[in-house]
């Protein structure tokens, strides 16, 4: 669960002056959304928990220099998810086959077959797929986070949700 | 679309195995983290003064200062609002305001505080420790070098006097005999607790300490804050201790936070008091080009203005709090029940430039 942002902004101040409890309470925040996003994206478990990780590698090594007047989570999610559309899009490059499907049988098979759809969406469809609706952000954050024009996303948003409807219908 | 990762919680794990890894070998920047306000308060003051030496930055200066500021405010200090009597330092000394407005000036020093019935005075003034008598006659003198922040505690029979020298805490009867150094403190105004016991606490880096002076034995260390403490206060029964430093407040009681407060980086605290009958914690908010006075835990907002309010300095029977505005030029005592406001300008004029609120007593 994240935290404020009250709580969020203290994490990262203290974080950045080497208290290591806050730098977990950051990183147990937002590992979730962060993991979540980066398998949406890419349909792999193993190749979601490199990408998030690496992600958090990289708020690690940028600790020092981040901007505490800027929330957190956008600026991880804008890591993971770009990562996650190089890796995806690298794999098609590869030829492989879709991701293996590792839904857990317990989910409800509406919820597969939705996921299923959206992982053969492109990643960058995925991509604001995963951000408006997984993550809550809004189509005018998502252009901020992926330096992409509103128009853009709007049209990417509707296109994917088009071909995730006609799929399921 | 809520669902959860296959092994989402084994992933977690792993990538925390190596996450917290990097950040215990990683070596923080080596750059003060409050280092861009110096450089910006010079920018500022060197815009602001080369703003005002032109002949159109002359007459903005003077706009802004007619903006700024309650319009209504008396032109001098001539009552308190409530009983008790000030001690008023600045660039041109320490002041003495009796509730009818009348003042004295005691004479160059540079802190101050009450003795614990206001009877007397401690100050202090390059390498002396100072207690004189409301008329400014010097009692006694000790000769500490630089010496600073003298709190007075006591009964009348018997009190003490915690001061800081030498990057020291030291403690003297108020008889000036007996001075003793007590333990090494950060430079704050040390703040002795209400209560038939001698319990005093000090500022050491980013924690406070509760020390018995009678025992002389710590009663508890804070857990660090992110920056350094500030300022130390007690609340009037003694029972809540308030750790302030511009970007994390903390309120304990018995040993734990009861209340705090976090600013964010664009915004600070400059100062914060136990208010109010029921002694709740006010703080100044400082963010852009406005300040406002709040409750730490929640409630109206007291009062708020353009420019900044560097103090607030509650009255003895904490009823009324004195918010000092040097942006207008201005001291507002605002009442904290059934809100009133009463605005006094030309501070400058009165008692000098940089004048500040060294204690209110007594009720």
């Amino acid at each position: 669960m994240a935290g404020t942002g009250r709580d969020e902004r203290a994490w990262v101040r203290r974080a950045q002056a080497g208290s290591a409890s806050d730098f977990e309470a950051l990183f147990r925040a937002h590992w979730g959304p962060a993991y979540r996003a980066a398998y949406l994206v890419v349909r792999d478990a193993a190749a979601a928990e490199d990408i998030a990780q690496e992600a958090f590698l990289a708020a690690v090594r940028a600790l020092d220099r981040f901007d505490r007047r800027r929330p957190f989570g956008p600026w991880l999610h804008r890591i993971v998810v770009n990562r996650a559309i190089d890796w995806a899009r690298a794999r098609a490059l590869r030829a492989e086959g879709e991701a293996v499907d590792v839904a857990a049988p317990e989910q409800r098979e509406r919820d597969d077959e939705l996921l299923r759809e959206l992982g053969r969406l492109s990643p960058e469809h995925r991509a604001v797929i995963v951000l408006r609706y997984l993550l809550d952000y809004t189509p005018g954050e998502i252009a901020e986070l992926l330096e992409l024009p509103r128009g853009t996303v709007n049209s990417r948003l509707r296109r994917g949700l088009d071909a995730l409807k006609e799929r399921l219908e | 679309m809520k669902f959860v990762v296959p092994e989402e919680r084994e992933a977690e794990e792993r990538a925390w195995a190596v996450v917290s890894a990097a950040y215990a070998e990683r070596e923080p920047v080596a750059w003060p983290r409050r280092h861009w306000q110096p450089l910006v308060a010079v920018a500022v003051v060197a815009a602001v003064v080369a703003a005002a030496l032109s002949p159109p930055g002359r007459s903005v200066v003077r706009s802004v200062r007619k903006a700024v500021g309650i319009e209504t405010a008396e032109q001098a200090l001539f009552s308190l609002p409530t009983r008790g009597q000030l001690l008023v330092s600045s660039r041109s000394g320490l002041w003495l305001v009796r509730p009818d407005g009348s003042k004295r000036r005691l004479g160059r020093y540079r802190d101050a505080t009450f003795s614990p019935h206001g009877l007397f005075v401690a100050a202090t003034r390059a390498n002396q420790l100072v207690a004189l008598d409301p008329k400014g006659a010097v009692r006694w003198t000790l000769a500490r070098p630089a010496p600073r922040f003298p709190a007075w505690t006591g009964t009348r029979t018997d009190t003490r006097i915690a001061y800081l020298s030498g990057g020291r805490l030291r403690i003297v009867a108020g008889d000036g005999t007996g001075d003793h150094v007590v333990a090494r403190a950060a430079a704050v105004a040390p703040a002795w607790q209400p209560g038939p016991e001698r319990v005093l606490a000090y500022a050491e880096g980013r924690s406070a300490v509760v020390y018995n002076t009678d025992r002389g034995t710590v009663l508890l260390r804070t857990p660090p804050i992110p920056e350094p403490v500030r300022k130390v206060a007690w609340s009037r029964d003694g029972e809540r201790l308030l750790v302030f430093a511009p970007h994390a407040t903390r309120v304990y009681r018995n040993g734990k936070v009861v209340e705090q407060d976090d600013p964010s980086d664009a915004t600070l605290d400059t100062d914060a008091a136990f208010a109010g009958r029921r002694g709740h914690v006010a703080a100044i908010r400082f963010a852009g080009v406005s300040s406002n006075v709040f409750w730490i835990g929640g409630g109206p907002v007291l009062f708020s203005g353009t420019g900044v309010f560097r103090q607030l300095a509650p009255s003895p029977d904490g009823r009324w709090v004195l918010v000092t505005w040097p942006t207008a030029n201005q001291w507002v005592f605002v009442r904290t029940r059934r809100r009133k406001i009463v605005a006094v300008a030309r501070i400058a004029q009165q008692f000098g430039r940089r004048a500040r609120v060294e204690d209110w007593c007594c009720a």
